[in-house]
C-alpha cells in the first residue's frame, strides 16, 4: 500500500512537473540555504580550529594591561619571574618563554632577505612540533647561556646561502642595538595546513628562525610578556581554570589585581570565533526558517487546487472502496514526497555549491551526512505538516458529492 | 463467477424514502419504495428523467443513504453503517458503473482495473494477473498499457466494467451505463453485461431506452420517485452466441 501510494504520488508529481518545480522552490531554497550555511559555518569552524591546532589551543599570553597608568618595573618578567612559575604550576605549564622577537634583514651573497626570529625555550618543539632536517634544534646550553645560536627555516636557508644545508654558516643582525653574529646550528621544516598556507601566503619574502629567548631581554633584563602553552591533556574547563588561577597568581606576586594584567589566550578567542560563527548560523537558520514556512505554505496551496481538480477522481476512488485514510495517506504522500523531493534538490544544490566555493578556495569541505538526513526528513515532515489541511478535506469528501461534481 | 446461491434475496428495500433537503426546498428523490433483488437477476430500472433512477442506484451502490426506511443489503442493514464500512461494502460486494465512466486518467487502464484490488488489499501479483483476465473479458488486454483518453467511448466503458469486476462482486450496478455511447457501442456494453449475468452476476441497469432494457430479464419503472411497475420481460433479446467477447470486441 505505501509503495502503491509512493507511485501514485510519482505519477502526480511528474504529470505537473513544471507545477511541482515551481512549489518546491520554497523548499529548495530553504533547505538549501540551511545546508549551504551549517555546511559554510561547519567548514570555517574546522578551519579556525585547525589554525588554533596548530597555533596552539593552549597557548596563553599575560601582559600588564595597557589602561594601568603607572606603570612600575616590577610589571614586567624576569628570567626568575618565569622559572618561578614552572615550580608552582609543575606540569601543568607544559612550556613558557617571553613571546620575544628580534626582526632585521640579513645579507649575503647571493641575497638580501628580512628576517623574523623567535625568541624559544629549547623545548618550543614540544608545543610546535618541527622537523629538523640538518644539525640540530636549540639545546638547554644554548638558552642558558646566551649562546647567539640559530635554527633556520629551510627555504629561508636556502634563499640566503642556495642550499638548505646552511648549518655552520653565520650572520651578523643586531640585538638590542649591539650588532651580533649569529652561528646557524640546525635547519627545521615546518609542515603548514592548506588554511594555514592560505591565510599566511606561502611566500612574501620573510624568512624566519628561532634564537634563545634569554636573548632577548628588555634593557634592566626584564620581559614584557609572559607566553605559555598549558598541558595540552587538559578539559576545557581545567583550561578556563588554569588560565585564570596563573594569571591571578602572576597579579599577587606583582601586588596588582588580576584585572590589571591582560590574559590572552587562545582558548577564549576561539570562543568569540564560535560565538560569531553561532550568530551567523543563528541568523541564516531564521531565514531558513521562514523560507520552509513560505515553501510549506506554497505546498498546502497547491495541494488544495489539487484537491479540488481532482475530486472526481476522489469520488471514484471512494465509490471503488477507497476509505477515508486511504484518501488521506495517498495525498499525504503526495505532499510530503513534493516536499521531500523538493529538500533533496536543495541539498544537493547546496552540496554542490559548497563543494565548488571549497574546491575554488582550495579548503577542504566539512559536510555532515546526518545534516543531509536530517534536512531532508524535515522538508518531507514540512510537506507532512502542511499537507494534512488539504489531504483532510480530500479524504473527507462525501462519495456522492465528489462525483457529482463537475 | 460469484454468482453464489441464484435465487437467494440480495437486496431488500423497505419502505425507502429519500428526501433531498437543499435548505429552501425539498425533493422527494424516492417515496415509500418497497423491492427484492434475487442474487442471479439481470433487472432494468427504466422511467423519465427526474423519476429517481439515479437516486435510487445511488442508495443501492452505497454511495448514498435513506432518509427512511432500511436497505438490506445481503441481509445487513446499510443505514447502520460508519462511511469506511460502506467503503468496505463498495469495494467487496458492488460494482458500480458510470454513464461517464470515471476512469482515472494519467494511469493505464490495467492500473485502473487494479484500483478496487489495491484498496481491497489483493497483494500485487496477484492483482496485475486478474487485471489481465478482466481486460481479456472485455477484448481489451492488447490495450493494457494505454491510458483512458485514448480509447473510445465504448472501449472506456468495457474497461470500466472491467473495474467493477475486479473484486467479484456479487453485485454490478450500472446507471445509463450506454448513455455516452452510439448504438453499436450501446448493444456490445449490453451483451456483456447479458453474458455476465450468464455467469451467475446479479446485474441492474439503468437505462430509458427500450431495446437497451429489452436485454433484461426484469423490467421496473420509475415515475416521481415511486416504483409504478415490475415486469418480468419473457423474452430477452438473445445475444449473438458465437462472437466470442474478446474476438468480437477487441
Ligand atoms: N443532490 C440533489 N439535490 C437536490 N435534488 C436532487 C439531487 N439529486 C437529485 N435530485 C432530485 O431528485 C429527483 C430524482 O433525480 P434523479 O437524479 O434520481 O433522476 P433520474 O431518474 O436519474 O433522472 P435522469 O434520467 O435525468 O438521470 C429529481 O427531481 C432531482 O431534481
Ligand atoms: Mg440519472
Amino acid at each position: 500500500m505505501l509503495i502503491e501510494n509512493m507511485k501514485m504520488a510519482l505519477s502526480a508529481l511528474r504529470s505537473n512537473k513544471m507545477r511541482s518545480f515551481l512549489t518546491m522552490l520554497g523548499i529548495i531554497i530553504g533547505i538549501g540555504s540551511v545546508i549551504a550555511i551549517t555546511s559554510i559555518g561547519d567548514t570555517m569552524r574546522r578551519m579556525f580550529s585547525d589554525i588554533y591546532k596548530d597555533i596552539g589551543v593552549t597557548q596563553g599570553f599575560i601582559f600588564i594591561g595597557y589602561w594601568i597608568e603607572d606603570e612600575r618595573e616590577s610589571d614586567y618578567f624576569t628570567m626568575d619571574d618565569i622559572a618561578r612559575y614552572k615550580e608552582v604550576f609543575g606540569d601543568r605549564i607544559a612550556y613558557a618563554d617571553a613571546s620575544a622577537s628580534l626582526s632585521g634583514e640579513i645579507r649575503t651573497r647571493l641575497t638580501k632577505k628580512k628576517f623574523e626570529f623567535t625568541g624559544i625555550d629549547y623545548n618550543y618543539m614540544d608545543v610546535q612540533p618541527v622537523t629538523v632536517r640538518y644539525g640540530r634544534y636549540l639545546n638547554q646550553s644554548d638558552i642558558r647561556e646566551q649562546k647567539p645560536n640559530c635554527v633556520m627555516e629551510a627555504s629561508a636557508a636556502r634563499d640566503l646561502y642556495g642550499t638548505e644545508n646552511a648549518v655552520g654558516r653565520t650572520f651578523r643582525i643586531p640585538v638590542n642595538g649591539t650588532m651580533t653574529e649569529f652561528n646557524i646550528v640546525g635547519v627545521y621544516e615546518k609542515e603548514q595546513s592548506a588554511i594555514q598556507k592560505l591565510l599566511m601566503g606561502t611566500g612574501n619574502g620573510t624568512g624566519y628562525g628561532y634564537i634563545p629567548w634569554t636573548l632577548l631581554t628588555h634593557p634592566n633584563d626584564t620581559f614584557y610578556q609572559y607566553h605559555y602553552f598549558a598541558d595540552p591533556s587538559m578539559s576545557e574547563q581545567e583550561l578556563t581554570e588554569f588560565n585564570r588561577e596563573l594569571c591571578a597568581y602572576i597579579a599577587r606576586t606583582k601586588d596588582r589585581k588580576p584585572e590589571d594584567f591582560y590574559l590572552q589566550t587562545a582558548q577564549s578567542e576561539m570562543g568569540q570565533v564560535d560565538t560569531m560563527l553561532g550568530g551567523v548560523s543563528a541568523a541564516v537558520g531564521g531565514i531558513a526558517a521562514i523560507s520552509l514556512l513560505v515553501g510549506g505554505i506554497g505546498i498546502m496551496n497547491i495541494m488544495l487546487v489539487s484537491v479540488t481538480e481532482r475530486t472526481r477522481e476522489i469520488g471514484t476512488r471512494k465509490a471503488l472502496g477507497a476509505t477515508t485514510r486511504d484518501i488521506l495517506i495517498q495525498f499525504l504522500t503526495e505532499s510530503a514526497l513534493l516536499s521531500a523531493v523538493g529538500g533533496l534538490i536543495g541539498v544537493t544544490l547546496a552540496v554542490g555549491l559548497v563543494s565548488l566555493g571549497g574546491a575554488a578556495f582550495g579548503l577542504p569541505v566539512t559536510i555532515k551526512p546526518g545534516v543531509i538526513l536530517m534536512a531532508v526528513g524535515f522538508s518531507a515532515l514540512v510537506g507532512i505538516f502542511f499537507g494534512i489541511y488539504p489531504a483532510r478535506k480530500a479524504a473527507e469528501r462525501d462519495p456522492i458529492i465528489a462525483l457529482r461534481y463537475e | 463467477m460469484t454468482g453464489g446461491e441464484a435465487g437467494r434475496e440480495l437486496i431488500r428495500l423497505q419502505d425507502l424514502v429519500k428526501i433531498y433537503d437543499t435548505g429552501s426546498l425539498r425533493v422527494l428523490g424516492l417515496d415509500r419504495i418497497n423491492l427484492r433483488i434475487s442474487r442471479g437477476e439481470f433487472v432494468a430500472i427504466m422511467g423519465h428523467s427526474g423519476s429517481g433512477k439515479s437516486t435510487l442506484m445511488n442508495i443501492l451502490g452505497c454511495l448514498d443513504r435513506p432518509t427512511l426506511g432500511h436497505y438490506y443489503l445481503d441481509g445487513t442493514d446499510v443505514a447502520e453503517m460508519t462511511p469506511d464500512e460502506l467503503s468496505a461494502i463498495r469495494n467487496r460486494k458492488i460494482g458500480f458503473v458510470f454513464q461517464s465512466f470515471n476512469l482515472i486518467s494519467r494511469m493505464t487502464i490495467e492500473k485502473n482495473v487494479e484500483v478496487p484490488m489495491i484498496y481491497g488489499r489483493v497483494r500485487p501479483a496477484e492483482r496485475k494477473q486478474r487485471a489481465r483476465e478482466l481486460l481479456e473479458t472485455v477484448g481489451l488486454l492488447s490495450r493494457m498499457e494505454h491510458e483512458p483518453n485514448e480509447l473510445s467511448g465504448g472501449q472506456r466503458q468495457r474497461v470500466a466494467i472491467a473495474r467493477a469486476l475486479a473484486n467479484r462482486p456479487p453485485l454490478l450496478l450500472a446507471d445509463e451505463p450506454t448513455g455516452n455511447l452510439d448504438s453499436q457501442a450501446s448493444v456490445e456494453i449490453m451483451e456483456l453485461f447479458a453474458r455476465l449475468h450468464q455467469q451467475g452476476v446479479t446485474v441492474v441497469v439503468v437505462t430509458h431506452e427500450e431495446n437497451i432494457a429489452a436485454y433484461t430479464h426484469r423490467i421496473i419503472t420509475f415515475q416521481d420517485g415511486r416504483l409504478i411497475s415490475d415486469e418480468i420481460n419473457e423474452h430477452p433479446t438473445p445475444i449473438s452466441e458465437h462472437r466470442g467477447l474478446s474476438g468480437r470486441m477487441s
